[in-house]
């Protein structure tokens, strides 16, 4: 595939941010947190909107017709993509309410009924969002790396993981205790790092439609010889990258160290001693790793369509 | 009915007629202009719905080639429908034909994705989705000649490797043709189920030989010769 | 319950189809739609079009379901004659280069139709008044050469071809003095009823569509369809079998298959000895002027030995026994053989055997002696007949047309070579072998062939100021007194065609007219007039060289060539150097007949012909070249083209057409002459002529009844009728030459014993003796003979890819999105060999030059050959293309590594060059180029060598589109209700 920026700045932001409105949610409400009342909630989930609203405007940004992007919803029967749009949507108002509430409850110190259940409808329908993102591409079986649950896992993993890392920052700049948090960041960050591993395990193996199944020739090696075009079309531009593999080798590197295993040392270096400072960088380095794991998504996805481009 | 095409790659010469003519049929046609985007210039690219491309199997001396014109295969199970968020993308229930409803398309590319066969093509000057019609606004003008209302892929093609029909009707051209032809669909196991059918080349046909007369020194040969005689 | 009938014979439900129908909204307002038919022009094969205007635009181009020719189909180089119309390098006004710039430099200016033909006319009426032979007019892939030939014929100079020389004219000779037609334009493979189609040497095209649908038709019956080629795309990517011939060695092959027949006596000797010459008495007296020849009656017939009479008889007598085989002495003493002696012993000799064979073209013995086999076997056991009555030359009624369906075609593959006229009439030995010309399922002739051989047309010689040639500038010498040569035996045409150098040069010699207008010799010529050639690109071997002669200046300053007029439709490489550029009209604004005097498009079964008429009227001051040069030809005072007062004497091209008559109720269309139109071939003119063929969708086809569609060069009935309507001059029947007399005259002319001219040059003796078999033969071409084989080891050749034709079609908006730049495509392995990896940069070498291209490997193509596509690369700026355009930058022109002169052979430095061309018609021997091929060094990757100065644009051109959305209305669109958006589930 060959990525746009607006969808990577997309998925990443607005993972991250429906991801943070989902801890922060669950936790506040869980009460794990001592010294994350609804005020530093608030600020948590209002950033967490912003993230997420940064990426779903960007998203409308790749559009090549916006003006009948309002017709975007109507699908939903059986559209992901619908989903998610009326999910996002839907969320807005959700949200608003529960930041009223959580407004409202800054002085008094808890929630209304009304204010828990926006905030648990907010928490799901982050939850959905990210969901329906993931299965967007993975209901794709033009795309066998991406046709599998893993996606969707993913997803959601990096969502709550980043979110996690993110809302620990927040919660530093607020003054609230981060043992909680960065435990449960290291713990979150371990965990999608493996599931990030098993992943890249998983598309190695060759896997989807030939050119033989292409055109039922099974009795031999088949070749392209001709494209029938003169220069790079809508499906290569759309498609194909010439990334060389060696540089997608150097970017899992990059994927590890900046997405997973630096931050999570500084999570747990944070564990024991808080400074902000690394929570500053924790965070950095994961919105940048976490881009070129989006990155890398895209590109060592190979739609099928490259099949009869003989690749 | 169950419109579609049934292409022969045995009688496929490679020859672009049916690129061209649906270019020039469709610029013209229900979905708008066709954009070509430079087209005097360095990268030449075009909106097409019907694309050729060749292949060669097997190694020299051994090879053969193989040409593949692809265009929308109106699949049963159309993914490029599910996935469409506005419905602009919909298979229409009469005739089975997938059609993009250019007032409602907002470029999302999603469907493109959903295509394994490359079908459809965005149009930047219009933004919106465009693909293969089955040249509705052919077959179903009742002002052309019967033999007039197939597809301009169809009625151009020079070797007749192109065939229009039903294939609900199961003594249509098209389902005797697979029927006999073993026509195959393009990569069956995503499960698309394709409508449009590939006819495989054809094995090679029976050429005996005819071993003559005894191989003899050219004296025999000749002595036998001697009294050859025709009639003028 | 009605249901509509599909082309491929099946059906669709038309109640269903009818119903939806009703719910479709009026996509096209066809009360805003005309229809039009008229001819294609994007190649020879001259399709019927059906062409759709909307508002004074095109619509739509599709194939006319009803022309003979294409039957509905039409290529892709057809379907984008819109893009054709809409090319911004049309050329829009009558150009001459500005004073003081240089040839070549692009500086033109605009001047009026009327200041550009008057000073051409005061030229041409200076030449014509004096020495009309300093006139050369060459045409390139025009489609009328009957009327150039005409002008050309009416100025007086014999200095004119069309492109023949250069593409194809072995293969049209080669038939027409062996089998009294040919490949090509002048016979088809019997596409109903073959079951055996071999196709040599063919490119992607020509005959473009009828071939596609006759493929089509053959495999489905089961016929099976072998192709021979180095390279296995287009047509052959659908053969059942392929094979991957060495280039150049067709001959062997087909001389081969000959070895194996006869050598199991697998011959149709009747129709050896009823139809050919295989019977005729040879005279075997070396050292004296008949030897070799036929042996004749004092009538002058040919002498066959009668076995019932034991003695020699006139050989068309009918019911002579003659004998196939033996030597026989004459009653003056003399000795001779038969031909058919001759014939096995040349061809049963070891040389022609099929292991030897197997080593010259690269295949296997096995696969040869199997393939004449299975040809024999459905010539000989798979016969069919077709039951008819019918009357052979002698009056003998038969009742029956036997056919052995073996059928073969044949292009530039077997021609371009300078051994392609015999390998040529190797083919066709072959084919008269198993039986197969103008049977039922075998190779068929179109009319106006077949014809004696050969035709009895002489090329003129003598011009004289102010009068018209004796006969047409091109014609079938058949003895060395019919070449056109002084009396020191020296070339009296500036492309020194039938000269000793090439005596059959039946279509001229296009690729030497410059080289030699240049270097004076064997005189200079004042003025060159090109129409639709582009010579200093593409249609030139050379390229470089070439376009430098155009520049060359002699001691005074001026031009070698001194007046250049390019005649074209768009803005070629060839425009840019001329000296005034007349500017012609596309396809679809002109009138334009595509007649049988000329290149007919008739198919077996019947005579057709056709005109093209305008679609569109120019929206640019251009003139169709027809009518310019009936124009012209008033100015001039061409005696065809005056009256008796020396007024013109037609209004233009249409009344010419009309009116002009080749011979009484003959001219150039056949269809409904006659005062009121009914008389078909043959009859007075009619004024509402062109009325009529535009009523019928622009063609004429006149049906031949069925006793008269076979065996035609023996039919009485046929022979009657093309002698009644003009195609040949006698009813004679019509023997097939497989001992030609003809090369046998000019074999003694080399030898020195022939009666009368002889050669002076050793050199020219020397090429007599060695080509001139008069039996097919093969020999190694010439250029390989010349060039070390270990230095250049590639033969390299050229094809046209099936949606584009010679340099006109890069300028194609929709055709180029196909293709822009030509790549050098080799094996695979043998590249990966050498260590040369795919899409990598190589220098490519003969021995005239180098080039660098972009390599391409794959699995069809001969180990030892690489090819590319021709004319697909462009010089910068040319052709309304951006200046970094793929064409100019990456794509190449193989021509610069052919040279029109050959090598000097080792220690012949005293020796004249001689031309690249085949000894016998003078035919261009491009594809005879050997090369090798190395890596480019990493900074030489990425842009093709060598590169030409960018083209300036033309005044008043307008800039080439960065986009086009070409429309001729607005779209009626399909909607879906938004009901159903929301309420169905997928």
């Amino acid at each position: 595939m060959n990525p746009a920026l607006s969808v990577i700045l997309f998925t990443v932001s607005s993972g991250a941010g429906f991801g943070l409105i989902l801890m922060a949610v669950a936790l506040s409400l869980m009460g794990w947190v001592p010294g994350m009342g609804p005020g530093q909630t608030l600020v948590a989930i209002l950033i967490g909107s912003v993230l997420a609203s940064i990426g779903l405007l960007s998203s409308t940004a790749h559009l090549a017709n916006p003006k009948n992007a309002w017709r975007a919803f109507f699908r939903f029967r059986s559209s992901w993509l619908s989903r998610e749009g009326v999910f996002a949507v839907l969320f807005y108002p959700v949200v608003l309410v529960y930041l009223i509430s959580l407004w409202v409850a800054r002085d008094t110190g808890s929630l209304a009924w009304w204010g828990v259940l926006f905030g648990i409808l907010t928490a799901l329908l982050s939850l959905a969002t990210v969901f329906c993102t993931g299965m967007i591409y993975a209901s794709l079986r033009t795309i066998p790396q991406w046709n599998s649950a893993l996606v969707p896992a993913n997803y959601l993993l990096l969502a709550i993981s980043s979110g996690t890392v993110i809302l620990t920052l927040i919660a530093d700049m607020q003054g609230v205790e981060l043992r909680v948090l960065s435990g449960l960041a290291l713990v979150l960050l371990v965990l999608s790092g493996l599931a990030k591993l098993l992943y890249y395990i998983w598309i190695g193996k060759p896997q989807g439609p030939t050119l033989n199944t292409a055109m039922g020739i099974t009795r031999a090696k088949i070749k392209i010889l001709e494209s029938g075009q003169s220069s790079r079309s809508f499906l290569n531009k759309e498609f194909s990258n010439q990334v060389p593999a060696q540089t997608l080798k150097k970017m899992r590197w990059v994927v590890y160290l900046a997405g997973f295993v630096i931050p999570a040392v500084l999570m747990l270096v944070v564990f024991q001693t808080s400074m902000m400072l690394l929570s500053v960088l924790a965070v950095l380095l994961l919105l940048a790793g976490l881009s070129i794991e989006r990155w890398l998504f895209f590109v060592e996805a190979r739609h099928v369509v490259n099949v009869f481009y003989g690749q | 009915m169950k419109l579609g095409l049934v292409i022969d790659m045995d009688t496929c010469v490679g020859c672009h007629a049916c690129v061209v003519s649906c270019k020039q049929w469709n610029t013209s046609g229900t979905l708008g202009a066709l954009t070509d985007y430079e087209p005097y210039g360095k990268e030449p690219n075009g909106v097409a719905f019907n694309r050729v491309r060749s292949y060669e199997v097997d190694e020299y001396p051994n090879n053969k080639t193989v040409n593949m014109p692809m265009s929308c295969m109106h699949c049963e199970t159309a993914e490029c429908v599910t996935v469409c968020p506005t419905g602009a993308s919909f298979k229409r229930a009469e005739d089975g034909i997938v059609l993009v409803d250019q007032d409602k398309c907002m470029g999302c590319n999603l469907c493109s994705w959903a295509c394994p066969y490359g079908a459809r093509e965005l149009d930047q000057a219009s933004g919106t989705m465009k693909k293969c019609t089955l040249c509705v606004d052919r077959i179903y003008d009742m002002e052309l000649t019967e033999a007039e209302r197939q597809p301009a892929c169809v009625l151009t093609c020079p070797t007749r490797a192109r065939h229009f029909g039903d294939f609900d009707d199961p003594d249509s051209n098209v389902s005797v043709l697979v029927r006999e032809r073993n026509g195959l669909q393009s990569m069956p196991e995503l499960g698309y189920n394709p409508v449009n059918h590939y006819l495989p080349p054809r094995p090679k046909p029976n050429a005996p030989t005819h071993n003559g007369g005894q191989l003899e020194p050219l004296t025999d040969r000749f002595k036998k010769w001697l009294n050859k005689v025709v009639v003028r | 319950m009605s249901r509509i009938k599909t082309p491929s014979g099946g059906s669709v439900d038309d109640s269903s189809m009818a119903g939806v129908a009703k719910t479709m909204p009026a996509f096209e307002d066809h009360s805003r739609q005309t229809k039009h038919y008229t001819t294609c022009y994007m190649c020879a094969c001259r399709c019927g079009i059906e062409v759709t205007v909307e508002d004074n635009k095109i619509r739509f181009i599709g194939g006319n379901p009803n022309h003979p020719v294409n039957q509905g189909v039409l290529c892709a180089k057809g379907n984008a004659g819109i893009m054709k119309q809409n090319s911004p390098a049309k050329l829009r006004k009558p150009l001459m280069r500005k004073a003081g710039t240089e040839r070549g430099a692009g500086e033109f200016e605009e001047v009026e139709w009327d200041d550009a033909l008057a000073l051409l006319t005061e030229r041409l009426r200076h030449i014509r008044a004096t020495d009309p032979k300093k006139l050369a007019f060459f045409t390139g892939r025009d489609q009328m050469q009957a009327l150039t030939g005409l002008w050309a014929q009416q100025f007086g100079t014999i200095n004119w071809a069309a492109h023949g020389g250069f593409c194809s004219v072995n293969m049209a000779a080669a038939g027409l003095y062996s089998i009294g037609q040919s490949f090509w334009e002048f016979g088809d493979p019997d596409w109903e009823r073959t079951k055996y189609f071999m196709l040599w040497g063919v490119a992607e095209d020509h005959a473009s569509n009828p071939i596609k649908l006759g493929i089509e038709k053959i495999k489905k019956r089961g016929a099976k369809f072998v192709a021979v080629n180095p390279v296995r795309t287009g047509y052959q990517a659908v053969a059942d079998e392929w094979v991957p011939i060495k280039p150049g060695t067709d001959a062997m092959l087909a001389l081969s298959m000959c070895h194996v027949l006869l050598s199991r006596d697998l011959i149709d000797w009747g129709f050896l000895g009823r139809y050919t010459n295989a019977p005729f008495l040879v005279i075997n007296h070396p050292g004296h002027s008949d030897d070799g020849l036929i042996a004749r009656d004092e009538q002058g017939n040919p002498l066959v030995w009668d076995q019932g009479q034991s003695a020699s008889t006139n050989g068309m007598t009918p019911g002579a026994e003659a004998s196939m085989f033996g030597e026989y002495t004459l009653p003056d003493g003399r000795q001779t053989k038969t031909v058919m002696t001759l014939i096995a012993e040349q061809y049963l000799d070891e040389r022609y055997a099929p292991e030897k064979a197997a080593e010259v073209c690269g295949l296997d013995a096995d696969t040869i002696e199997r393939l004449a086999l299975e040809m024999a076997h459905v010539a000989f056991k798979e016969t069919i007949e077709i039951e008819c009555e019918w009357t052979d030359w002698a009056g003998r009624k038969h009742d029956r047309f036997i056919g052995r369906p073996v059928s073969m075609h044949a292009m530039r593959g077997i021609s371009a070579h300078s051994n392609g006229f015999q390998t040529c009439r190797a083919l066709h030995l072959l084919q008269v072998f198993l039986g197969t010309i103008d049977v039922p399922g075998g190779h068929r002739a179109k009319a106006p062939f077949p014809r004696h051989i050969p035709p009895p047309v002489k090329p003129a010689k003598e011009m004289s100021p102010n009068t018209p040639l004796k006969s047409p500038p091109l014609g079938f010498p058949t003895s060395p007194e019919d070449l056109v040569v002084d009396d020191q035996g020296r070339p009296l045409r500036i492309d020194k065609a039938y000269s000793w150098e090439a005596p059959i040069a039946n279509h001229g010699l296009m690729h030497m007219v410059i080289t030699n207008a240049v270097n004076h010799d064997p005189y200079p010529i004042d003025t060159l007039i090109l129409f639709m050639a582009n010579m200093a690109w593409n249609s030139t071997m050379n390229t470089s060289q070439v376009r430098d002669m155009l520049r060359e200046k002699d001691e005074s300053g001026e031009y070698k060539l001194p007046f250049l007029v390019v005649v074209d439709a768009f803005h070629s490489e060839t425009v840019n150097f001329a000296d005034l550029v007349l500017p012609d009209t596309t396809y679809l604004e002109r009138y334009d007949t595509i007649s049988m005097l000329d290149r007919p498009i008739s198919d077996p079964d019947s005579a057709c012909d056709a005109i093209r008429s305008p679609v569109l009227k120019p929206d640019r001051d251009v003139r169709a070249w027809q009518e310019v040069m009936v124009d012209l030809a008033g100015r001039l005072g061409f005696p065809a083209f005056v009256d008796d007062d020396g007024k013109p004497k037609y209004s233009g091209y249409t009344d010419f057409i009309a009116r002009w008559e080749k011979a009484p109720g003959i001219g150039f269309l056949a269809g409904w002459r006659g005062k009121d139109g009914e008389k078909p071939m043959r009859g007075e003119p009619n004024e509402k002529q062109w009325d009529k063929y535009i009523e019928n969708q622009g063609f004429f086809q006149h049906h031949l009844p069925e006793h008269m569609r076979f065996y035609r060069h023996v039919n009485r009935d046929y022979l009657a009728w093309a002698k009644e309507v003009g195609f040949n001059a006698t009813d004679d029947p019509i023997i097939m030459e497989l001992y030609s007399e003809t090369l046998q005259k000019f074999r003694l002319a080399g030898q020195g014993f022939y009666d009368g001219p002889l050669p002076p040059d050793d050199v020219d003796k020397a090429r007599l003796v060695q080509y001139f078999d008069p039996l097919p033969h093969y020999y190694l071409p010439l250029e390989e003979q010349r060039v070390d084989p270990k230095e250049y080891p590639f033969h390299a050749i050229n094809q046209r890819p099936m949606h584009m034709y010679h340099s006109w079609d890069s300028q194609n908006n929709w055709l180029r999105q196909i293709t822009t730049q030509n790549f050098l495509f080799m094996n695979r392995a043998k590249g990966e060999s050498l260590g040369i990896a795919d899409e990598s940069w190589v220098w490519v070498e003969s021995h005239n030059g180098r080039i660098r291209g972009q390599v391409k490997l794959m699995e069809g193509c001969q180990s030892d050959t690489v090819w590319t596509w021709n004319a697909i690369g462009k010089q910068s700026g040319a052709w309304g293309l951006d200046k970094d355009a793929p064409e100019a930058r990456k794509g190449f022109l193989m021509n610069h590594l052919i040279s029109e002169l050959l090598p000097k052979m080792d220690g012949a430095d005293h020796e004249r060059r001689l031309t690249n061309s085949d000894p016998i018609t003078g035919q261009a021997a491009w594809y005879d180029l050997k090369v090798k091929i190395t890596p480019a060094s990493a900074d030489e990757a990425g842009t093709s060598w060598p590169q030409f100065e960018t083209m300036q644009p033309l005044p008043g051109a307008k800039p080439s589109p960065d986009q086009l959305r070409y429309s001729t209305h607005e779209p009626v669109r399909l909607k879906r209700s938004m009901m159903d958006i929301l309420k169905r589930r997928s």
